[in-house]
């Protein structure tokens, strides 16, 4: 018998146990090869649960490399848009790489475990992308991805329930990072725009983590969750996602379909200052040309969710399309990132339509909605922020 | 020396000089830095002691841009070299210009189909030659390789020369093999392996490889044929350091680069090995692009810019073989005027493909493609007395074999290249009295070219025009602002041209007049 087999298909990851006796959807997607809830129960006692109380989601399946060594701060440096060297030990930094010619290759997570430590979390496979923009330094790259698991505890409560836990966190700010106990690191982030942490262990200890966390939760409202909650939640605190907002650019097989940081509205996370960083010339080109596209945050009339829709201007000039559009529960509104060609979207910001297909039991009608463009994220709570937070 | 020097040139070998002689012209400020003795890089004339001085690594001119020679003034004796196809049954053919006769006098089989071949490689030849000596064309935003040089030629880029049919053939033969091309005319012998053995010298590739044509008709660029120059190769270093420093640059030697300053992206100038810092709004390095890249550290430049650096091909194949003669050797079935000439030991193009099969795999050729020539009965000024130098390039040798030089490896390998050429020369053995073998390892370390290679970096398709030496990278600049590539692996190439170095300087004069 071989006992080698390779995995045909999804693959669970390390709490899968845990999901599959929660799953009453029956509801599954693929997250980077591994079997990942899309809805647990149903997506809006999920989504509520993260406006609400608190809420357990498995990202073990994001990609996860260490980067080591003294040359460590100066590859970062050089490979991402944001200076590195401004993030200390024990914080983590929101950052962006781009290609030679400037298009995001990825976002993700960088996590400054120490001078010479470093930990990169991302959506795409980045390992060979690393080790290439590791050459000329002094550094190691490891990839982490099937070492180290990650829960993601988001939600008011979550504060309150670490305690229960045994992890009393008030001092710990947003974008902070510890260790907390021997192989087991914390970090004050996450993708829903509220009060919420990251926890990290070792694969094998991620179904111990969750039954404690399990266990904390009874009085704080904890529930499981999956993808699509997520995913409302991280609109309304109006995040991008790639493969959504933007296409990463090493995936794309057409031409032109990468977008530079200033595009996607990053432009002031960019420190042209810092010395050289991949991409910047060709970013500074960019700054003199401008741009050739924009995101955008958007409020649409109605409460059809427009993903994927047309944008017009003057409801005839076709200028972009929606990226992610939801109906927000919690502002109660019809919400959307949107992609528009320049100058819509920043000259030009009135008189843009949605075009919406809506079925009224069997027969369908096209409709041209209003839309007008935020400045603002579209949910903000300053629970999200607050040092110590509220013990709700 | 203080103050900011407007350029600094990494290196003098004969591109660094002549883009300092053309930035001097300029009005510019400008210092050589040499980590050598003297000027000259490959192209050197060296003493051998004994009495005699010859070309240490390059020795003939084969393609120098007169355009360089007319904008640096330079006043250059050389004199041309008829071809000797040495063949095996000693009837030796002579090759000048578009005539070949045997050497023994009286009509060669092959002279017109020759004849013919050469005036079409030729005109084919002036149209990349005219190519030489701006930068490659910019086909700004599309795929940039020589599948474009259609693209090119449509631009209209010295179309005036080349009619429609003509273009046509141009376009079907370019990217094939000189193999093929060659046979296609002339039956194989030591006429077909001369022209094989000219496609390839330099290269990583057999005649059979594809891109040997254009290797051929680069060669070929300035009409074909070879002169020497009077006072050997180094005359030409020395005319063009002289041209420079006659306009105002300095140089200075003994003086190898540690680093290329760089703040804000910008270049802010060099440090040298000893430590001294010397200020520049521009540099201008004659080296290979990775050894450029090291000079200015990896963190300036973008991932795939350090990617595609490190994959540059350059692995040489040319050894040289530099000996003293007690007096000049007899070549049965050559007059003394012919035996000045350049002699090719390349009996069939089949020959020079075989010779090529080894390389690939770490080895030295059983039975190596040799361009000799003893350029001391053309200028005796070289040796004094009865003595003469007998300058060898020898293919196919690799940078390093399988196991690495010995002492052992590098006697056989001299064993085998007299052996060969005593095959024409019988007495050669008993004439010699010294002996330098430069294997592309030592040839490596003496100059900095990576792999010791003659070109610096492969001239292969993917090498050249709009990707040379590598895409994004074609036209000098070297992405740090004020950082440029100057010698043999920008465009055009490597060989005594002339070109790279004022196209370089010349792209410097350009961004600072804009
Ligand atoms: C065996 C052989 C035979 C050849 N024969 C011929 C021939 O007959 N005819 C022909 O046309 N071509 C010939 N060539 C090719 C030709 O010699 C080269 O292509 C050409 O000379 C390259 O000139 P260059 O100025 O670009 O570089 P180089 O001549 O290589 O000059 C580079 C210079 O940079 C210096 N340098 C390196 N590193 C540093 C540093 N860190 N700091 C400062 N200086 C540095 C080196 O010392 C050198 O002087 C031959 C090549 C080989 C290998």
């Amino acid at each position: 018998m071989n006992t080698h087999t390779v995995p045909i298909g999804l693959v669970p990851g390390p709490v899968h146990d845990r999901l599959e006796a929660l799953s009453r959807a029956k509801s599954w997607m693929g997250w980077a090869g591994y079997i990942s809830p899309a809805v647990l129960e149903t997506a809006e006692f999920e989504y509520f649960a993260i406006r609400n109380q608190t809420t357990l989601f498995d990202i073990s399946p994001m990609h996860k490399y260490r980067i080591t060594g003294p040359g460590a701060e100066a590859m970062l440096n050089r490979m991402v848009i944001r200076d590195v060297t401004r993030i200390a030990p024990g914080r983590v930094g929101y950052v962006m790489w781009c290609d030679q010619d400037g298009m995001v290759i990825d976002d993700g997570t960088l996590f400054r475990l120490g001078d010479a430590d470093f930990r990169l979390c991302c959506q795409e496979l980045m390992y060979s992308w690393l080790l290439d923009a590791g050459w000329g330094f002094d550094v190691q790259i490891i990839d982490e991805s099937h070492r180290v698991a990650g829960l993601s505890l988001q939600g008011p409560t979550s504060w309150s329930l670490l305690k229960e836990a045994g992890l009393d966190l008030g001092d710990m700010k947003p974008f902070d990072c510890r260790q907390v106990e021997p192989g087991l690191m914390i970090s004050r982030t996450g993708f829903t725009g509220d009060l919420g942490y990251e926890l990290w262990t070792g694969w094998d200890g991620a179904g111990a983590l969750w039954d404690r966390l399990w266990a904390a939760g009874r009085n704080w409202g904890l529930r499981a969750i999956g993808y699509v909650a997520l995913n409302i939640a991280r609109i309304e605190a109006g995040f991008i996602a790639a493969g959504m907002e933007f296409q990463p650019v090493h995936a794309a097989r057409r031409l032109h379909r990468g977008r530079t940081p200033i595009e996607l509205g990053f432009g002031r996370m960019v420190h042209w200052d810092k010395g050289h960083f991949n991409g910047r010339r060709a970013l500074l080109g960019q700054l003199g040309k401008g741009s050739r596209y924009s995101l955008v945050k958007v409020d649409i009339a109605g409460f059809k969710p427009a993903h994927g829709a047309l944008i017009y201007h003057r409801k005839r000039r076709e200028v972009g399309y929606v990226t992610s559009g939801v109906w927000s529960p919690t502002t109660k509104r019809n919400i959307a990132l949107a992609e528009l060609k320049a100058p819509y979207g920043t000259t030009r910001t009135d008189d843009l339509w949605v075009e919406l297909y809506v079925n009224e039991e069997g027969r369908w009608d096209r409709r041209m909605l209003p839309l007008t463009i935020q400045d603002k994220p579209f949910f903000i709570n300053p629970r999200a922020r607050a040092t110590p937070p509220g013990p709700f | 020396m203080s103050g900011v020097f407007d350029a600094v040139v990494i290196g003098a070998g004969h591109n660094g000089l002549a883009a300092a002689a053309t930035l001097a012209r300029a009005g510019m400020r400008v210092l050589v830095v040499e980590r050598a003795k003297t000027v000259g890089g490959m192209a050197k004339t060296v003493d051998w002691g004994a009495g005699a001085k010859g070309p240490e690594i390059a020795h003939l001119l084969y393609n120098l841009s007169p355009a360089v020679t007319r904008d640096l003034k330079l006043s250059l004796d050389t004199r041309s070299l008829p071809t000797i196809a040495l063949s095996p049954d000693g009837a030796h053919a002579v090759m000048d210009g578009a005539s070949l006769i045997f050497a023994a006098g009286g009509m060669h089989p092959q002279a017109a189909d020759y004849a013919a071949l050469h005036e079409r490689l030729c005109r084919f030849a002036a149209f990349l030659g005219q190519l030489s000596d701006k930068p490659p064309p910019s086909l700004a935003g599309g795929l940039a390789s020589l599948r474009d040089i259609g693209g090119m030629a449509r631009l209209g880029l010295g179309l005036k020369r080349m009619g429609k049919a003509d273009m046509r053939e141009f376009l079907r033969v370019i990217l094939s093999n000189a193999h093929d091309l060659i046979l296609d005319e002339l039956p194989d012998g030591p006429i077909a392996g001369a022209l094989a053995a000219d496609a390839v010298r330099g290269v990583w590739a057999g005649p059979r490889g594809p891109g040997s044509v254009f290797t051929l008709l680069y060669r070929m660029g300035q009409g074909g044929g070879a002169a020497l120059p009077i006072g050997g190769i180094g005359a030409v270093t020395d005319a063009l350091a002289r041209a420079a420093t006659t306009a105002g640059a300095e140089l200075r030697f003994g003086a190898g680069v540690a680093s290329v300053e760089v703040e804000a992206d910008t270049v802010r100038g060099v440090t040298l090995e000893d430590g001294t810092k010397i200020a520049a709004t521009a540099v201008l390095s004659s080296l290979a692009p990775l050894p450029s890249l090291h000079l200015a550290g990896a963190a300036h430049f973008d991932v795939e810019t350090t990617r595609r650096a490190r994959k540059v091909r350059a692995k040489g194949t040319v050894a040289k073989l530099n000996i003293v003669l007690k007096s000049a050797p007899d070549i049965p079935g050559l007059t003394d005027a012919q035996t000045a000439g350049r002699l090719i030991v390349a009996p069939s193009a089949a020959y020079v493909e075989s010779a090529f099969n080894p390389v690939k795999y770490g080895a030295v050729s059983k039975h190596p493609v040799i361009e000799a020539v003893i350029p001391s009965l053309t200028d005796p000024s070289l040796c004094d007395g009865d003595r003469q130098v007998l300058s060898a390039v020898v293919q196919y040798v690799p940078h390093t074999p399988e196991g690495g030089w010995t002492d052992a490896g590098r006697a056989a390998l001299t064993r085998r290249i007299i052996d060969t050429l005593a095959a024409y020369m019988p007495g050669l053995p008993e004439l010699i009295e010294g002996k330098t073998l430069l294997t592309p390892a030592d040839i490596e370390h003496l100059t900095g070219a990576p792999g010791g290679h003659w070109h610096h970096a492969e001239m292969s398709i993917d090498q050249l025009l709009t990707v040379r030496p590598m895409n994004g990278m074609a036209r000098y600049a070297f992405g740090v602002s004020g950082l440029y590539l100057c010698g043999a692996s920008a465009h055009p190439g490597g060989d005594v041209t002339g070109s790279p170095g004022p196209n370089a300087a010349r792209r410097l004069l350009q961004e600072r007049s804009a």
